[in-house]
């Protein structure tokens, strides 16, 4: 259960990681949007490059990331047949025995599938390189802006906050749980059908169980010292934009532009 | 010797930053039909070392034999579903793996997950219901019902119902009162005595060690430190604050009054026998 590698903050030293988090969730939002404009072959490169470059500047480990896309596989294949075999436009590539091949089934595939690498990529790269912690800081700060149309801000982030935090934790249950269980005969792999119904039973109920547990202590413990989202709070960590975090959300936005530019 | 490790490593997430070895070539060989005590700080590769006894972790480096069957890094899952039938392993708070609707039918998911009919697992819960001392009227409840001290209770008594020769338990008694604790032990006991069940415990009580248990094995750091039996440990006061743990309070006692210059003779393990020998040292018979 350990091999979660997707995403999971890596702390170091870098110039990416120490951006202010406010401005890397906008960088990224910004490049998602960038990503989904129609902008070909030449667009793509330069988001391409410009992702690259950021992972050299996070230090991230190209294996980490070939790591992560490996699951997508399966999908894309799948997807490459249905493309195959819906897909009427373009040119013939072949026929056989009654069958028509176009060109578009392939680049429909191509497309898709470079659009989700990417998207896949610049999501890891801003969980690898910002703390759990920081990024919701960051989306409170972001989300505010919404607070005078009544959008609860605090308690969308603190929401958010505490659900990161306890991933780990229902992982380890998890895989606690179906220890206990396999102890007691329970077989995931193999199995009638009905068995396997019981076998994900065995796991889920206690899992339920602790979860609605665990929220009712965190629950009262967070009352019993005095927590009230409606209440004005100061933050000991305080979010400050430097000239870095400037020239980075300019160069986001300059790459935004051109590749609305290259698509128009 | 049925069971027995033999240069066993295991290395939690190998290959990645976060990689962990738990347990560095672990050579141990545990005595049939008695209680063994697993002992050591935290974080020393008990629990990891216990998970190796039903399979339920294959060793990266070594093997494992446990009654008969080998199980080294190669192993398929598959073949070892029938070891987990005579290895029962509870886990720390087995509280949380209960699941069914009714206590009875939770005890009955083990035996069945074993191929055994309706009645047989009737009958073995029942049987199970009644040596971890619980009432049959309970039977019908929700397991969600109940106690923190008798959902411990149930959850055993689902692994006793899969009838395992040998009964491994991971701190069976944390966070169980002191009266609750010690019917626990002496359940363990009698399992050890009446059925002849070899019963591994993983414990940070020094008084359980001393009290319930033949043979001690220390751990540190993912090595066997010790291995011996209970009385030979205990005679050295030393070696236990080797691994930074506490004397149990009765043999603390002792080694103050030989300090004290106190010549006392005899084993002591409860109050009684150190009155006896204090008394002997005093001269009164």
């Amino acid at each position: 259960m350990n091999n979660i590698t997707l995403g999971r903050y890596i702390p170091m030293n870098t110039v990416i990681h120490n951006l202010d988090p406010r401005y890397k969730i906008m960088a990224m939002l910004t490049l998602m949007v960038a990503v989904f404009l129609p902008s070909g072959f030449y667009g793509y490169s330069i988001i391409a490059c410009f992702v690259f470059v950021v992972l050299l500047l996070a230090k991230v480990k190209i294996q980490m990331i070939v790591r992560a896309l490996k699951p997508m596989i399966f999908m894309l294949s799948f997807l490459l047949i249905i493309n195959i075999l819906i897909i009427r436009t373009g040119y013939v590539l072949f026929t056989y025995s009654g069958f028509t091949m176009y060109s578009d089934a392939i680049f429909q595939t191509l497309y898709i599938t470079v659009r989700l690498f990417l998207m896949i990529i610049i999501s890891t790269l801003l969980t690898v390189s910002t703390k759990p912690l920081d990024m919701t800081l960051g989306l409170e700060d972001l989300l505010s802006i919404f607070k005078r149309f009544g959008f609860p801000a605090h308690e969308v982030a603190m929401m958010i906050s505490i659900a990161l935090r306890f991933i780990p934790t229902l992982i380890d249950e998890t895989s606690r749980i179906m220890k206990a269980q396999a102890s007691r005969g329970v077989d995931l792999k193999e199995g009638s059908f009905k068995e396997k119904i019981m076998a994900i039973l065995s796991l889920i109920v206690p899992l339920f169980v602790s979860s609605f547990q665990r929220a009712e202590e965190l629950a009262d413990a967070m009352e019993a010292r005095g927590y009230a989202p409606s209440a004005k709070r100061t933050r000991y960590k305080q979010l400050k934009t430097t000239y870095k975090d400037v020239i980075a959300i300019t160069l986001v936005f300059g790459l935004l532009g051109g590749i609305i530019w290259i698509s128009l | 010797m049925p069971i027995a490790f033999e240069k066993v490593s295991y290395t939690y997430a190998p290959n990645t930053p976060f990689a962990y070895e738990a347990l560095k070539e672990v050579d141990l060989a545990i005595e049939m039909g008695k209680i063994s005590a697993i002992i050591g700080p935290t974080g020393s590769g008990k629990s990891t070392l216990v998970q190796h006894l039903n399979a339920l972790l294959l060793p990266h480096k070594g093997t494992v034999t446990v009654l008969n069957k080998v199980i080294n890094s190669q192993q398929k899952t598959k073949d070892l579903k029938s070891l987990r039938q005579h290895v029962g392993l509870v886990f720390q708070f087995p509280e949380y793996q209960l699941f069914e609707e009714t206590i009875i039918k939770d005890i009955m998911f083990g035996p069945l997950n074993f191929k055994c009919t309706h009645e047989e697992a009737k009958n073995k819960a029942y049987k199970a219901l009644s040596l971890v001392g619980l009432e049959f009227d309970l039977a019908e409840k929700s397991p969600l019902d109940i106690s923190g001290g008798q959902k411990r209770r149930v959850a055993i008594a689902g692994i006793l119902a899969i009838d395992p020769e040998v009964l491994v338990l991971d701190e069976p008694t944390a966070g169980l009162d002191p009266q609750g604790a010690k019917a626990m032990m002496e359940l363990f006991v009698k399992l050890n005595k009446e059925e002849h069940k070899t019963i591994l415990i993983v414990t940070h009580d020094m008084e359980q060690v001393l009290n319930y248990c033949d043979n001690v094995v220390v751990m540190q750091d993912g090595k066997i430190l010790n291995h011996q039996r209970v009385s030979d440990y205990f005679e050295r006061g030393n070696q236990v604050n080797e691994i930074h743990m506490h004397l149990p309070p009765i043999l603390a006692i002792k080694e103050d009054l030989i300090e004290k210059g106190f010549k006392l003779e005899g084993e002591v393990t409860d109050i009684d026998t150190l009155a006896k020998s204090i008394a002997k040292e005093l001269g009164y018979e």
